[in-house]
């Protein structure tokens, strides 16, 4: 016979549920602990306002993606933010079948690709992006491609930010 | 500098364990101290832990002390846990061999252990997302197989590389992991076999990857009089060199299927070493996905750039080929616990150079091994070189 049918035991009650970690959340490092608490918090803004956007170097010229406050090639920390050219070229993409992270879990299969934009690598960027209503079949390499803007729903109700690419 | 030996090597079984991190550790252990009955546990003087990600799929941090009360060691020269991803591992050994080098250290401790299948398996799939840029390539999806898929994809572009060519690498693999008990794969597959398993990231698929694995394994590493005191058969270590080029994210990997930290990192070890691949009698490569296999071939220089399909269909990669490329199985066979990889190559290494392996995948002969761990969406390389020989003198090439 079980103990606790035995003799009553002291309870311990935790909550129900416990709320999806933070750490799956692939979106949390917009706003570790509020606005501005990210040197590179101007990239969402620009996100929010419809532009993709990265620092470039007024010092050495270096164009840098992700977006930086000090330049990793020359340390000044003088950055201007400027806009990605909107159209690119697919480098490579795949379609994720099997293993999708969980917070997308219900996109899955869904397109991942690397796409160029400008004149990679002198002057220009390599992004990785996601791709919807787009099957991996459709695809070759150098299609065109633009980026978008893509609006994160929940959890929550803060109003969040991202980008995509869509064929053009 | 002082030469440094492995003079002990134990391993679990690697798979879907019906045991915990700390039974891993504890197995590990065991398997090392049984390997070396004449060692005495108060000769170890430092304890280096390879774990990846034990905060996330155990929930454990500060896992070094923790292995030390597990295994009974009492550090007084060096103890740290080491993470560099996927090649957790082989920085456990690159440290002890160090520290035992420049003399602060005289008998060494090196075990890797991860434990990834836990009762919550999309967090730790989706715990392999933090490997690349979280914020950025993470939030598009980025995990390991759609990386490695994007570099398939790449190299059968620029070099014409085909799905047969992928699928043979695991043929191969898995007819060397089919003699090795300890692998999570024993089975031989066929090249229809693999491309006909689900589709993982085209064009990977299930059979074109390495699997989410649970396993430890251990060594002990000594300086040269503490080694002629432990055991007549030491591996001696050669030298070792990591290149990674300020590459994390996308945008500074350049050409996906030019791996040029590992073309540098090889032509550093062996000058180092003096050694040229021709020399190479055994590779223990980093394998995580078929195509990465192909892509070291070229890039360790073993073929041409961009006839690495042609070197596995050719069989050269085969014992008996130009170099034995993962006689025990490879992470393909063996799964690919992060932080136990390294070490496992390096247990393979000694079970051969010993020859305690079964026939069919014992490389009779060999003299030069090179361990090659990746990690992240290969930005790092890391490689090991490993011989029966005691080296003349150990300078690190400089
Ligand atoms: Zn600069």
């Amino acid at each position: 016979m079980a103990l606790r049918e035995l003799r009553k035991l002291r309870k311990l009650e935790l909550p129900d549920t416990v709320p999806l970690s933070p750490i799956l959340d692939l979106w949390d490092q917009q706003e570790p602990s509020g606005p501005d608490a990210t040197g590179i918090y101007d990239f969402y803004r620009n996100l929010a306002d419809g532009e993709l956007t990265t620092t470039e170097c007024k010092g050495c010229g270096k164009l840098l993606f992700p977006p930086v406050i000090i330049c990793p090639y020359c340390n000044g920390n003088d950055m201007e933010w400027v806009r990605i050219p909107e159209e690119g070229e697919l480098y490579a993409f795949t379609e994720l079948k099997l293993g999708a992270p969980i917070i997308v879990e219900n996109y899955a299969p869904f397109v991942i690709a690397i796409a160029r934009f400008g004149n990679y690598p002198e002057n220009g960027v390599q992004l990785s992006g996601m791709m919807f209503d787009v099957r991996y079949e459709d695809l070759k390499i150098g299609d065109k491609v633009k980026w978008d803007i893509l609006e994160i729903v929940g959890p929550g109700d803060k109003a969040r930010y991202w980008y995509y690419f869509k064929k053009v | 500098m002082r030469r440094v030996a492995i003079v002990g090597a134990g391993i679990t079984k690697f798979g879907v364990r019906e045991a915990s991190w700390k039974d891993l550790v504890q197995e590990a252990g065991k398997a090392v101290f049984d390997d070396i009955p004449n060692l005495d546990k108060k000769d170890i003087d430092s304890l280096f832990v390879g774990a990846a990600q034990p905060e996330r799929w155990v929930f454990q941090t500060h896992v070094a002390p923790l292995v030390a009360e597990l295994l009974g060691i009492n550090v007084t020269r060096a103890i740290a846990r080491t993470e560099v991803a996927c090649a957790s591992g082989q920085a456990a050994i690159r440290y002890a061999w160090l520290s035992i080098a420049t003399g602060l250290s005289d008998v060494a401790l090196v075990l890797g252990v991860e434990k990834m299948n836990t009762k919550f398996m999309n967090v730790s799939q989706s715990s392999m997302i933090n490997v690349g840029n979280r914020e950025f390539d993470g939030a598009n999806g980025f995990t390991a197989p759609p990386f490695f898929a994007l570099a398939a994809q790449r190299h059968m572009h620029d070099y014409g590389t085909t799905k047969e060519q992928l699928a043979m690498v695991r043929v191969k693999n898995a007819e060397y992991g089919s003699y090795n008990p300890y692998a999570q794969f024993q089975k031989k597959v066929t090249v229809e076999k693999v491309l006909e398993s689900r589709m993982v990231a085209p064009p990977l698929t299930l059979f074109d990857c390495s699997a989410i694995t649970d396993g430890a394994a251990a060594l002990i590493l000594a300086s040269e009089e503490k080694a002629r005191q432990l055991t007549d058969t030491p591996v001696w270590i050669l030298g070792g060199v990591q290149h990674v080029d300020a590459a994390h994210t996308t945008n500074q990997m350049g050409d996906l299927s030019e791996w040029v930290a590992l073309r540098k990192a090889a032509k550093d070890l062996y000058s180092m070493v003096g050694i040229e691949a021709k020399d190479i009698d055994i590779a223990e490569v980093h394998d995580c996905f078929t195509i990465s296999e192909i892509i070291e071939y070229e890039e360790l220089g073993f073929c041409r750039k961009g006839e690495g399909g042609k070197f596995i269909e050719e069989g050269e990669s085969y014992i008996g080929g130009k170099v034995a490329v993962n006689p025990g199985g490879g992470l393909l066979s063996n799964g690919h616990p992060l932080g136990a990889t390294g070490i496992r190559q390096a247990w393979e290494v000694v079970m051969q150079f010993r020859g305690e392996v079964p026939k069919e995948r014992y490389v009779d002969g060999a003299e030069i091994a090179i361990a090659h761990n990746l990690s992240g969406m290969a930005q790092l390389h890391h490689l090991m070189a490993y011989s029966v020989n005691k080296p003349q003198d150990v300078k690190f090439g400089r």
